[in-house]
């Protein structure tokens, strides 16, 4: 997908502004005819055709999202349990007064459609677990009939190989798809958000994924496990220590079932705001009024209290898998120990973790340290965050905090230890301030060079040749100039991944990987070539033609790719 | 435990293609002499009552859901069954858009009716009366008394609830649309755009949309500037402006950057679709707090609604009923329709109609000797369990196949001597080869005498090789079967083998039995469908189907 956006793709650009026809009236710029579709000339009239439904496909590991191409969400949102997984004509959910008693065997395993380790992963299984799903999308939600519709696929750029070759598999025998573009989740979560670069952090299920993409390339992609998944074995483990005080399961089974315990995460999970700030907040008046504490309550009522009462408010969960059923009572607080310890783990020391699980602020930050500086800058002011586990409550804003903490502590150096920490302390004021003289000035050139070579190419032209014109000059410097935002941080708020793939497929723009069906099924995975080694427009122009393209052209070999999926 | 009776399940055969092999590699070739696990994980997906199948005459295959392509026939609103126009269901979406409702709260169906109860109208002078016309409405659940009130929606009409409702957001706001947008800034162009936690998701689609749509012509009208796309014809002023530069050199370039740029920019406004996100989220912890469980909508809730919503049950919003279609389904292979319905959304007829059925024999289970009493007729809904089977004790079961066909079939039984699994059962099957009468007329069974067929199972046992129970077009069989223990440390593994000890998993006490079924039989050939008769009416074809079928014959119990 990547770049594509700004390839010249003229023809499908051309369909989808036939429709735009007033907003370029509104744009205000000189007066011109509306542009045609070209491929007109080219291609069959069945190009017209382009109207048909395009679909589009989102599958993670918990999720699948479907619905049609310029919605701006899926019309089917479905996940697997094992009550989806029985076979059909077993209506045991159903049969009233059976009272089926909740399952309290079922793990988290039997709730993913499918994990990265695939050495526990039957493929086949993922394949009739998917083909399950997709049907049920199709048929019930989406209300389609089973005549082939071109596919977007909506993926993680890491998902394995294996995977998504079951998933082609899939769409390409069991749905009669004839097209397939892969697009990735960063880059269509940035495309939602409406910039042309930014950090994503996807708080999704098995992990948490930051990737930075940069003028809608991924430029780097870091991963933790601390995810949902991690999230919700946290709160079991407090619950089960309240029901049963053990710390161990007895007989594989569960003190509380997976879905109850999930149901519970969903909707009770908080995060507290970062301590550090709310000790801030009122230092001075805590050395004060520290001896009389009888005064601070009368005149620090409010805000105490509430502090107070967060402490102290105890939510009583009604449960309904354990025997009998059971209502317990669990304060705030010890829910939202659970989730400091999934995403930040306060109490161990930074460099005891392991690369894979890196608490999210630290994973965030390493993430930026390791970036180019300049895409570190572009990327800084548009963070989005995606996925499921970033609705927990204050859990944005404490990353955060947490993350423009360290920046201000550690600056953007990667080194620590004692005596960094010493030399730092003594040479820090004027340090910072000399590096801040002396960066300031390059940075704002280089933002305006930035600024200019990516928003309007000709203008940074123009400077150039301005010096000729003094009027021309003139005029530009009165001219409004688009200012890019750089080097401090702001989260911006996206539509998500599938909104992204459904804007993208809706105004035509092709993506990288496309896969045909009649190649995938002659060739298989293997038939994929590098992504650098194919031809873009070729294969754009093959794809233009709504029917016959590839077999159009006679059959003969035609390089395609799986894009950033194909890297092996 | 949920009950159990005996049951028989149906492998479709199209499963066999769609094993999946990872890596591409070709199976081996002794997979085929594999018995199939009815409890192997996969095999859920494709086994089937055999009421769920179809049947192609033309290619003779059985057709499961699976293996069927489909076509709509007809839309409708399960609620009010309105029949809805397919053209319609692209630009209105998959919902009913009259005033079916379900709540949100338990998915039963919403009413709409008057807040204020209605007074007899002879009673008070009508000056009395708060409002003449009867309102202000609200939907409400009979089962759970949810009332739209509660998230403070109310409606001046009965009638059209889809389109007040989604003028409203919960509340009692009215919602954004970009229309609105456009007006507002059509009637005084200096306002602010709409601050950021008014946009909700629509609206910054809409707006991302109309964005990338400008951006997109934008840069479609300067890269018609490029000779790469010359040959377009100099028709349009952009190709003028450009030749036009080309001659005049370099005086021009000050007036190409008024034009578009050639490359799309990024969003920089509420307009262009930009939000910011509202990273403060104390007020809704607050909220979280304060109400407590009670506040919050389950993930049960929250997966009805059509679209996500946040975690507060006063987020939750009216569902409107999801369509329903009826389809006709088609064979893959050679695209003959083998279910289609009526039309008419009321009439539940079908127009064609190859069930599995009336092709293959019909197998049914029981217990030869049964230990549950037999329900009276006027209970008969009821079902009566049969009592666990007791490990490393025989038992007898009658399988009873009943042909539909009008010519007689052969059958030939196979089943591995011991289930598949980790507690394998032994089973045999007394007569594997029997062959089962043509369904004639139905009174010759009542002719025939078959007075002594019934009379020898008092007296004997089943016997090794010959048929149970034989009626005009069915035929009965034992099965004897020793279920094994559940017990873990009676397990024993082979040399080497590495023997499961984990837990009794759900199902696992469940018997069942695989067994391939094989039936041969003689039928006409298919020459008078399509062509002339043949000359001579004897020529008769050879045909046969083999399928895997599941028993399920009991629970074991577990001492």
């Amino acid at each position: 997908m990547s770049g594509s956006g700004t390839g010249p793709t003229l023809a499908h650009r051309s369909v989808a502004s036939i429709r735009s026809v007033p907003t370029i009236q509104e744009s205000g710029t000189a007066p011109h005819t509306p542009p045609r579709t070209i491929s007109a000339t080219y291609g069959s009239p069945a190009t017209i055709r382009a109207d048909d439904d395009f679909l589009i496909i989102q599958i993670g590991s918990r999720l699948v999202r479907a619905g049609f191409a310029g919605d701006n969400q899926p019309k089917a949102v479905l996940s697997c349990g094992p009550r989806d997984q029985r076979r059909a004509g077993d209506f045991r959910d159903w049969q009233q007064g059976r009272g089926e008693k909740p399952d309290l065997r079922a793990g988290e395993r039997e709730y993913e459609i499918w994990r990265w380790d695939l050495r526990d992963v039957d493929l086949g299984l993922v394949y009739d677990k998917l083909d399950r799903l997709l049907r049920d999308a199709f048929g019930r939600c989406l209300l389609i009939d089973s005549r082939p519709r071109r596919a977007g696929l909506v993926l993680d750029s890491a998902v394995p190989l294996p995977v998504l070759s079951t998933v082609l598999d899939l769409l390409f025998k069991g749905f009669q798809t004839p097209i397939v573009s892969l697009m990735s989740t960063a880059t269509m979560s940035i495309v939602a958000a409406g910039v042309r670069s930014g950090l994503v952090i996807d708080m999704g299920w098995a992990e948490t994924v930051v990737t930075s993409v940069y003028e809608y390339r991924e430029v780097k992609c870091t991963r933790s496990v601390r995810g949902g998944r991690y999230l919700n074995r946290e709160l079991y483990k407090l619950l089960r220590k309240i029901l049963t005080d053990k710390d161990e399961d007895e007989e594989g089974k569960r003190a509380v079932s997976f879905a109850e315990c999930e149901d519970i995460m969903c909707r009770l999970m908080w995060c507290r705001p970062l301590a550090v700030k709310s000790t801030q907040k009122q230092p001075q008046r805590q050395s004060q009024q520290l001896d009389t504490v009888e005064e601070q309550d009368e005149s620090e009522a409010e805000p105490e209290q509430s502090e107070h009462s967060r402490h102290k408010s105890v939510a009583s969960i009604p449960l309904r898998s354990t025997d009998p059923p059971r209502t317990i009572e669990v304060s705030f607080d010890k829910i939202a120990d659970a989730c400091d310890d999934t995403f930040f783990d306060p109490s161990v020391a930074p460099t005891t973790f392991d690369d894979e699980d890196y608490p999210v602020h630290l994973l965030i930050y390493r993430h930026l340290l390791q970036l180019p500086m300049d895409v570190r800058a572009v990327c800084m002011p548009r963070i989005i965050f995606t996925g499921g586990c970033s609705n927990i409550l204050g859990i944005k804003e404490r990353i955060m905090d947490e993350v423009t903490g360290i920046v201000k502590r550690k600056g953007w150096a990667n080194v620590s230890g004692k005596h960094v920490e010493e030399s730092r302390n003594s040479q820090f004021s004027d340090r910072r301030a000399s590096i801040a003289r002396s960066v300031s000035p390059t940075a704002t050139a280089s933002d305006i060079a930035e600024e200019q070579g990516s928003s309007s190419r000709p203008s940074s032209i123009a400077t150039q040749s301005d010096l000729g014109d003094p009027i021309e000059a003139k005029v530009a410097r009165h001219r409004p100039q688009l200012t890019q935002m750089q080097g401090e941080f702001r989260v911006l708020r996206s539509l998500g991944p599938w909104a992204g793939a459904s804007l993208v497929s809706q105004l035509k723009i092709p993506a990288m990987a496309t896969v045909d069906r009649e190649l995938w099924l002659q060739q298989g995975v293997y038939g994929a070539s590098r992504p650098n080694e194919i031809d873009v427009k070729a294969q754009q122009r093959q794809s233009m033609g709504a029917g016959g393209f590839i077999r159009g052209s006679g059959g003969h070999h035609t390089n395609w790719t799986l894009g950033t999926w194909g890297n092996v | 435990m949920a009950p159990l009776t005996p049951y028989t399940y149906i492998q479709c055969p199209c499963s066999d293609q769609t094993v999946y092999h990872p890596g591409g590699a070709a199976s081996d070739p002794e997979d085929d002499d594999r018995a199939f696990d009815p409890k192997a994980p996969r095999s859920n997906y494709s086994l089937y009552p055999i009421e769920y199948l179809l049947y192609c005459e033309d290619c003779q295959q059985i057709r499961c859901p699976r293996c069927v392509t489909e076509e709509s026939v007809a839309f409708y609103c399960p609620n009010c069954l309105f029949e809805v126009p397919s053209s319609n269901l692209r630009s209105e979406g998959n919902r009913c858009t009259r005033s079916c409702y379900q709540c949100p709260i338990c998915i039963g169906p919403l009413q709409v009716g008057a807040i204020q109860p209605t007074t007899d109208a002879n009673l008070l002078p009508t000056q009395y009366q708060a409002n003449p016309s009867g309102g202000p409405y609200a939907l409400f659940c009979q089962y759970c008394n949810w009332t739209s009130t509660e998230i403070g929606i109310e409606f001046d009409r009965p009638s059209g609830i889809y389109n007040q409702l989604s003028k409203v957001n919960n509340g009692g706001q009215p919602k954004l649309t970009l229309r609105d947008v456009k007006d507002r800034r059509k009637d005084n162009p200096d306002e602010p755009p709409v601050p950021d936690d008014q946009v909700d998701a629509d609206l910054q689609f809409a707006n991302l949309k109309a964005f990338y749509q400008q951006q997109l012509s934008e840069a479609n009208t300067s890269l018609r500037g490029l000779p790469l796309h010359d040959g377009l014809g100099f028709s349009s002023p952009a190709a003028l402006t450009r030749i036009m530069s080309l001659y005049t050199g370099r005086g021009h370039q000050g007036r190409l950057q008024q034009g578009p740029a050639d490359i799309m920019r990024e969003a920089l406004g509420t307009n262009d679709g930009l939000k910011v996100a509202n990273l403060d989220e104390s007020g809704d912890i607050k909220k979280l707090m304060d109400g407590g469980w009670g506040a919050t909508a389950s993930l049960e809730q929250r997966s009805q609604q059509p679209t996500e919503s946040g975690r507060f049950e006063d987020e939750l919003r009216p569902i409107a009923y999801l369509l329903r279609s009826k389809r006709s389904k088609r064979c893959p292979s050679c695209r003959h329709i083998i279910s289609k319905p009526e039309a008419k959304v009321v009439s539940t007829r079908f127009k064609i109609r190859l069930v599995a059925k009336s092709y293959i024999p019909t197998i049914t289970i029981r217990p030869l000797n049964p230990t549950a009493p037999p329900v009276p007729i006027t209970y008969r809904p009821m079902v009566q369990e049969e009592a666990p089977l007791k490990p490393h004790q025989p038992y007898h079961f009658v399988v009873t196949f009943k042909n539909p066909l009008f010519d007689n079939i052969k059958v030939t039984l196979a089943s591995p001597n011991k289930t598949p699994g980790r507690f394998s059962s032994r089973v045999t099957v007394l007569c594997p080869q029997f062959e089962v009468d043509a369904n004639t007329d139905m009174w010759d069974d009542a002719l025939k005498d078959d007075e002594k067929d019934r009379s020898r199972k008092a007296d004997e046992g089943p016997e090794v090789g010959k048929i149970w129970e034989k009626g005009r077009n069915w035929v009965s069989i034992v099965l004897e079967v020793i279920p094994a223990s559940l017990r873990l440390d009676q397990q024993q593994g082979n040399k080497g083998e590495k023997v499961d000890m984990s837990p009794l998993k759900e199902g696992e006490d469940i018997l069942e039995i695989p067994m391939f079924v094989r039936m041969e039989w003689e039928a006409d050939t298919q020459a008078d469908m399509d062509g002339p008769p043949s000359k001579d009416k004897e020529s008769r074809e050879k045909r046969e189907l083999a399928y895997w079928c599941v028993l399920g014959v009991g629970r074991i119990s577990q001492e």
